[in-house]
């Protein structure tokens, strides 16, 4: 260490004194960014995001099977925005909540393992533009991810597969421009459930201290409330939960497209994201910064008491799930089940040749009843639907049943599918030659569960 | 117009549950002053610089810092006031010249060169681009020195600097404190290297459970200290014992492996020396084995094995001790 001459550095050209807080909580914020961008677990992430959508692609390109179960999931191989839309489902569940909680679930408590909460509070940022920069940079990078994978996922299937129109959740077949804009709008409205578990990974953070509970916690809440959506029958705690935005956007794929949910759901996720920043700040702006032998409390204290208040959040929200009116009812699947089937049929026989004009309607009547209880709520249904087939001979119409395994989700959403005996195997061959999905075989729908 | 004091803390009170870390403390830090804060494990020292960084809130008490008063953490009055408690830390996973980018940001514009002078400075010029974490102790010291330093402080506030450092860097930083204090920046130092206070500061403040129990200045502790000790070696060490018998305010004696402990109070021991050479003992060599300040520290502060021992019985412990080490 130098001991010569002494000049104070930096006093030869003396900081410009008050700094608006705008730049302060920027100065914060780029601090945050590069932190972020610096960490190897987010650098493998920005990866995955890139990288996943385009490998996914390419295992469906080399092989005939399909992610049936997830919406959309038999077109993966008919139309690029189906590959698009089956990544957006699988990130919805499982990917969001992790990049939340890599984004922004280790950020707090990496101040207080490196013991750095010291270092950046003793600077010219207040506590407040520290918490608001480190904020903003999380939600930077969660959007920026999403955005990534959005891009990808769109690309990738379109140059794998291709930019052919998406059969929508009512069994009608879509122009591609529609397509697109719906894909588009559905990712862009994933961002508000996103920034709900990013504040939800912050609270976490803050509160627990731990960067275990912060990065995982989100996850485990996802798989918590998957758990929830399985049981209870009550719309409103389903929707209410703090991944349901991510369901919500739906709604748009249908004939008649629904807001309701979409409403709800996305008023939801902003008062999660409040609620959760709200709390953050305040355990934050409360807590002393205590650093080694000083700290009071041993350090599993703080990620304890966060997992059990965690776990009473979640045991309440389960038993709360009958509350509010049933939103899975016969009727309502009877009558979407009903109306997919007619749509998907009169695309089936345009894919084979035959004229079937807009608005044409078969005589169909679906009866649905739940297995094994009481027909209402999520869960496997069976659904037999009557088709009544003009003839040529005496007798005028031939009842025809055509019974469909439904598996219902809590917010409306369905898949269908049928043995093949009645209408064919998962593909058939269109009135070119070509091997086309088969609409009939899986359907999907959804409808309005409010 | 009067100048401003650096730090002024008033009534300052700190519990931690039962304990309390900090009873009713006072403290003023002068401008351009370089002030020592002395006190054994745990007498609060560094809840006090926790309490002036604004780390922690105060359960009684004010703090003003360069005239400002402080709020909570990142409060505005902490602008122009630099340095670190505990060991420095920083992001393990960036550079060191990253980590000082990233504080830098924080503290607003920063001038072309500045990083790259302040880790010239502190002598880590040659490792900026490699990663905190496979940096020494000593290195992180040097790099929140570093760090310090990129504030332009007018009030630096440095808890146990050199800890970590090697002989050389613990000079350098004694240097250096004292060269920024001639240009008018107060430091508080908290440390228990008395010997390096001693270099480099202007007054005191000894702590003692959370309570001041000396404060004022160099001069006022030299008047004050009950003294200092030495180990003697001289031409003729039995005349030497029957000499400093008989001068006032000297005390001395054998240590077990036979060597002259002195001590003496503020000026006998000119006396013992020129009595010695009257009676042409020479004196060969004369060690500083506790200083004033030591005598004081551990007068007014020291453990409960210190507490209350006079400079004789230290010089007599510290030759013991040098004697089991040799």
């Amino acid at each position: 260490m130098s001991a010569g001459d002494v000049t104070l550095p930096g006093s030869a050209a003396p900081r410009t004194p008050g700094r608006a807080l705008d730049q302060r909580v920027f100065a914060a914020y780029q601090t945050e960014l590069l932190k972020l961008s610096s960490q190897l677990a987010v650098r493998l992430l920005v990866l995955v995001c890139a990288i996943g959508p385009l490998a996914f692609s390419a295992l469906l390109k080399v092989q005939s099977g399909t992610p049936a179960d997830a919406l959309f999931g038999t077109y993966v191989h008919a139309s690029g925005f189906a590959v698009s839309l089956v990544v957006m489902g699988f990130a919805g569940a499982w990917g969001f909540p992790l990049i939340a909680g890599l984004v922004a679930g280790d950020q707090f408590a990496s101040e207080d393992r490196h013991n750095t909460w010291k270092t950046i509070l003793t600077r010219s940022c207040s506590l407040g533009e520290l918490f608001t920069g480190k904020l903003l940079a999380a939600a930077t990078f969660a959007v920026g991810m999403l955005l990534v994978a959005m891009l990808c996922s769109l690309l990738a299937g379109l140059i794998l597969v291709g930019g052919h129109g998406l059969v929508d959740l009512s069994g009608n077949l879509q122009s591609g421009g529609r397509s697109l804009a719906l894909t588009l709008a559905s990712w862009a409205l994933c961002v508000l459930p996103l920034l709900a578990y990013v504040s939800l990974a912050a609270l976490f953070s803050v509160a627990s201290r731990n960067g275990i509970v912060g990065v995982v916690g989100p996850i485990v809440i996802a798989l918590a409330t998957t758990l929830i959506d399985l049981i209870g029958k009550g719309v409103w705690v389903h929707l209410l939960l703090i991944g349901s935005g991510f369901g919500g956007m739906y709604g748009l794929f249908t004939a008649h497209p629904f807001l309701g949910p979409l409403v709800i759901t996305s008023l939801a996720s902003l008062v999660w994201i409040v609620g959760c920043i709200g709390a953050a700040w305040l355990i934050l702006r409360r807590r002393d910064f205590l650093t080694g032998s000083a700290v009071r409390a041993p350090s599993w204290h703080a990620p304890l008491r966060v997992v059990a208040a965690t776990t009473v959040v979640v045991a309440v929200l389960a038993v709360a799930g009958n509350l509010g009116p049933i939103g899975i009812t016969s009727p309502r699947l009877d009558a979407a089940i009903g109306s997919a089937f007619n749509n998907a049929s009169l695309l089936q026989q345009r894919l084979i040749g035959r004229i079937a004009p807009p608005g044409a309607r078969l005589d169909v009547q679906p009866f649905c009843n739940r297995r094994g209880t009481r027909s209402e709520g999520p869960g496997d249904w069976l659904c037999n639907v009557y088709v009544y087939l003009p003839q040529l001979n005496a007798v005028p119409f031939q009842r025809t049943n055509v019974e469909y395994d439904v598996s219902v989700r809590y917010d409306g959403c369905y898949k269908a599918q049928s043995p093949p005996t009645f209408i064919g195997g998962p593909t058939m061959t269109d009135n070119r030659g070509r091997s086309v999905v088969n609409p009939l075989f899986v359907v999907y729908g959804c409808f309005n569960t409010l | 117009m009067a100048a401003v004091e650096a730090v002024t803390a008033t009534g300052l009170v700190k519990r931690f549950e039962a304990t309390t870390a900090v009873d009713g403390l006072d403290l003023v830090v002068g401008a351009g002053q370089v002030h020592g804060l002395l006190g054994a494990n745990g007498a609060g020292k560094t809840t006090l610089l926790r309490l002036l960084f604004g780390l922690i809130a105060p359960d009684a008490g004010s703090i003003t810092l360069l005239g400002r008063a402080l709020g909570g953490p990142g409060s505005a009055a902490l602008d122009h006031v630099a340095g670190f408690v505990e060991e420095p830390s920083f992001y393990p996973y960036l550079s060191g010249a990253t980590n000082l980018a990233l504080l830098a940001k924080l503290d607003g514009e920063v001038p072309a060169g500045l990083i790259d002078e302040v880790l010239e400075r502190v002598g880590l010029t040659d490792r900026a681009k490699s990663r905190v974490g496979g940096y020494s102790t000593g290195m992180r010291q040097r790099l929140g020195i570093a760090a310090a330093l990129l504030r332009t402080p007018r009030l630096l506030l440095l808890d146990e600097p050199t800890s970590g450092l090697d002989p050389a860097g613990a000079r350098a930083v004694a240097a250096l404190v004292r060269e920024l204090a001639g240009q008018d920046v107060a430091v508080l130092l908290s440390s228990h290297q008395i010997g390096e206070l001693e270099k480099v500061c202007d007054a005191y403040t000894v702590i003692r459970d959370g309570r001041v129990v000396w404060d004022g200045t160099a001069a006022q502790l030299v008047a004050q200290a009950p003294g200092s000790a030495y180990a003697l070696h001289t031409s003729d060490d039995d005349r030497a014992l029957q000499i400093a018998a008989a001068i006032p305010g000297v005390r001395a004696g054998r240590s077990p492996r036979g060597r002259l402990a002195v001590s003496v109070r503020e000026g006998s021991l000119d006396a013992l020396v020129l009595a010695l050479g009257d009676a042409r003992v020479a004196v060969r060599r004369l060690e500083l084995l506790v200083s004033p300040l030591e005598s004081m520290f551990f007068a007014l502060s020291g453990d409960a094995d210190d507490e209350g021992l006079e400079p004789h019985d230290l010089a007599e412990r510290a030759l013991a001790r040098a004697g089991s080490d040799a």
